[in-house]
């Protein structure tokens, strides 16, 4: 899963670091990820993996890195 | 002078909340204070009235200080943005020739030390008074420039005033209000939260940073603390009216909502002025050098999701004239920045008749300008602009490049982003080309796309034909 969201967040909302040197826990709103980008990340994310991410987890603590989205992805319902 | 109605405020209301950041409050008496004891100290290490002070600090109370301050000893405020990368800071110190650098705690390590000044490390003092001439400078607010190099827009006393006194009559600001401030020092919305709001005795209070990224604690923000007024971009009222939770969380207290920067995609606004019907909502339109030229009261009847929003009427008593050849947009009047800052000096950007030529293409239909688009290669990256100018200049200046051109591509995250093409030696590669721009350039000027070629395409007469560029990088 973590691979699937890096390639979507590195080919279309982030174009700051070298995806393959990004690390999990690397953090993505420092790259560059900002409140647009939180929105179709948040789109992309519930269309693939078939999940609702409730509005009012949106934070920091839950995009701000491969592992965190990853994380919420799974509290939120996936379990592939 | 542009401190003015902000220095009436202190006598008037001492003790009345002037800022508010996370739990900490201010007074009007304590913010002029603290002020005092930074300009005080500018004036003791020598800054003569006019000599541009760079601030090193995120948005909050500190930097509103240290701006107030530097404005107090009569010199002009350089802000600096934290998340540009060393080398663009350290340009733009130098190219700004500042006399210090105001910050807190550590020193940056690309700074000379000798231009530090820790502004708590200030003992209590009071500043000599400095008559201040209207047209002295009061900030230089850098920007991306044409030629290749991050440029710096001077704004005089006068120019800051203009507007900020217009948009606190437009918006009926009283000491009664609450006006939330989510702007970076270094973007001129943030004139309008220091002194149109400092101004007229109501209090500022600063969207803690994580809340910009957490929609439905940010609308319970707004809510929690009775905020009347907000000044903001488009992409964050977007993120606010999808994500935000608006339908659980009224906001009966906030009687205005300002949006400027970016062109506000109609279909979003609707749904905005549907979830807000109490808040009137108004669109101001105006490059840094016009500070705002113009703006639109929103009539929410007018609104069309297939129709872009007109930008309107022309604000604070500007003059506004479109050009029969090209359609574009000029402006003259009081609100227009002094020039830019240049060998220690303004240079002027104004043509024969004083009027300003923005660059961007306009019209006018049934007495409201509309928008359409940049004449020339400026582009809008989430919000900020890009001049692909600069990022050339860059580029260029990678051993191992042999030329290159930049455009920008529509992009549905950002509105705009920059694309490269690229001619390498042999053996050099747009990995090292990427790892190079990340170290040199902020986040929204990373190029979104990369292409090498073998040569650059070029017109007849040997210009670049980035017309050529654009349907390569295109495909």
């Amino acid at each position: 899963m973590k691979e699937i969201l890096k390639h979507f967040i590195f080919a279309e909302l982030i174009y700051h670091e070298d995806p393959a040197a990004f690390g999990d826990d690397d953090n993505l709103l420092d790259a560059g990820l900002d409140s647009m980008g939180i929105m179709r990340l948040i789109m992309f994310a519930e269309k693939e993996f078939g999940v609702t991410l409730p509005d009012t987890e949106i934070e920091p603590d839950n995009v701000g890195s491969l592992n965190s989205l990853a994380n919420w992805i799974r509290r939120s319902g996936y379990a592939g | 002078m542009l401190l003015k109605p902000f220095l009436h405020q202190c006598q008037h209301q001492p003790d009345a909340l002037a800022l508010q950041e996370q739990d900490r409050q201010v007074s009007y008496r304590q913010l002029l204070q603290q002020a005092q004891t930074i300009a005080a100290a500018l004036q003791a290490r020598g800054a003569r009235p006019g000599q541009p002070v760079a601030v090193h600090l995120d948005r909050g109370i500190e930097a509103a200080c240290a701006l107030f301050g530097v404005l107090l000893a009569g010199a002009c405020y350089v802000p600096l943005d934290l998340k540009n990368p060393a080398p663009r800071l350290s340009f733009i110190v130098a190219d700004a020739q500042v006399h210090t650098v105001l910050g807190t705690g550590a020193m940056p390590v690309w700074l000379d030390e000798s231009l530090w000044l820790d502004i708590n490390a200030c003992s209590t003092a009071l500043p000599a008074t400095v008559d201040i001439p209207a047209e002295s400078l009061a900030a230089i607010l850098y920007t991306s420039g044409s030629t290749g190099q991050p440029r710096g827009v001077a704004l005089s006393h006068r120019a800051i005033l203009a507007f900020t006194s217009w948009a606190a009559d437009l918006l009926a600001l009283t000491s009664a209000d609450r006006i939330a401030s989510s702007a970076p020092f270094f973007f001129d919305l943030s004139t309008f939260d220091l002194y149109a709001v400092l101004g007229s005795g109501a209090s500022l209070h600063f969207i803690p940073a994580g809340l910009t990224m957490a929609p439905a604690r940010l609308s319970a923000w707004l809510s929690e603390h009775a905020i009347s007024g907000w000044y903001t971009v488009p992409s964050l009222l977007a993120f606010l009216t999808y994500k935000g939770n608006l339908a659980h969380t009224p906001l009966p207290a906030l009687r205005f909502i300002i949006f400027a920067g970016e062109v506000f995609p109609t279909p979003a606004l609707i749904d905005l002025a549907a979830s807000l019907p109490q808040t009137a909502l108004y669109n101001f339109f105006g490059p840094t050098e016009t500070n705002v030229c113009c703006y639109w009261p929103v009539q929410r009847e007018r609104l069309i999701a297939e129709q872009t929003i007109p930008i309107g009427l022309p604000a604070a008593g500007c003059e506004l004239h479109i050009t029969a050849d090209t359609g574009e947009l000029w402006v003259r009047g009081p609100t227009l920045a002094s020039g830019y800052w240049r060998d220690g000096r303004v240079q002027s950007f104004l043509n024969a008749d004083d009027w300003y030529p923005t660059g961007d293409r306009a019209s006018l239909e049934q007495n409201e300008y509309r928008f359409h688009g940049r004449l020339g290669r400026m582009l809008k990256c989430s919000g900020y602009r890009v001049e692909p100018a600069e990022i050339e200049a860059v580029v260029n200046a990678i051993p191992g490049v042999k030329g290159c051109a930049v455009i920008g591509v529509d992009d549905q995250t950002a509105g705009q982003r920059s694309a490269l093409a690229v001619v390498l030696d042999p053996g050099m590669s747009i990995a090292e080309i990427r790892k190079s721009l990340s170290r040199q350039l902020p986040a929204y000027m990373q190029p979104s796309r990369y292409l090498v070629l073998e040569e650059l395409p070029r017109l007849a007469n040997g210009k670049m034909d980035y017309g050529q560029v654009s349907i390569l990088l295109a495909t």
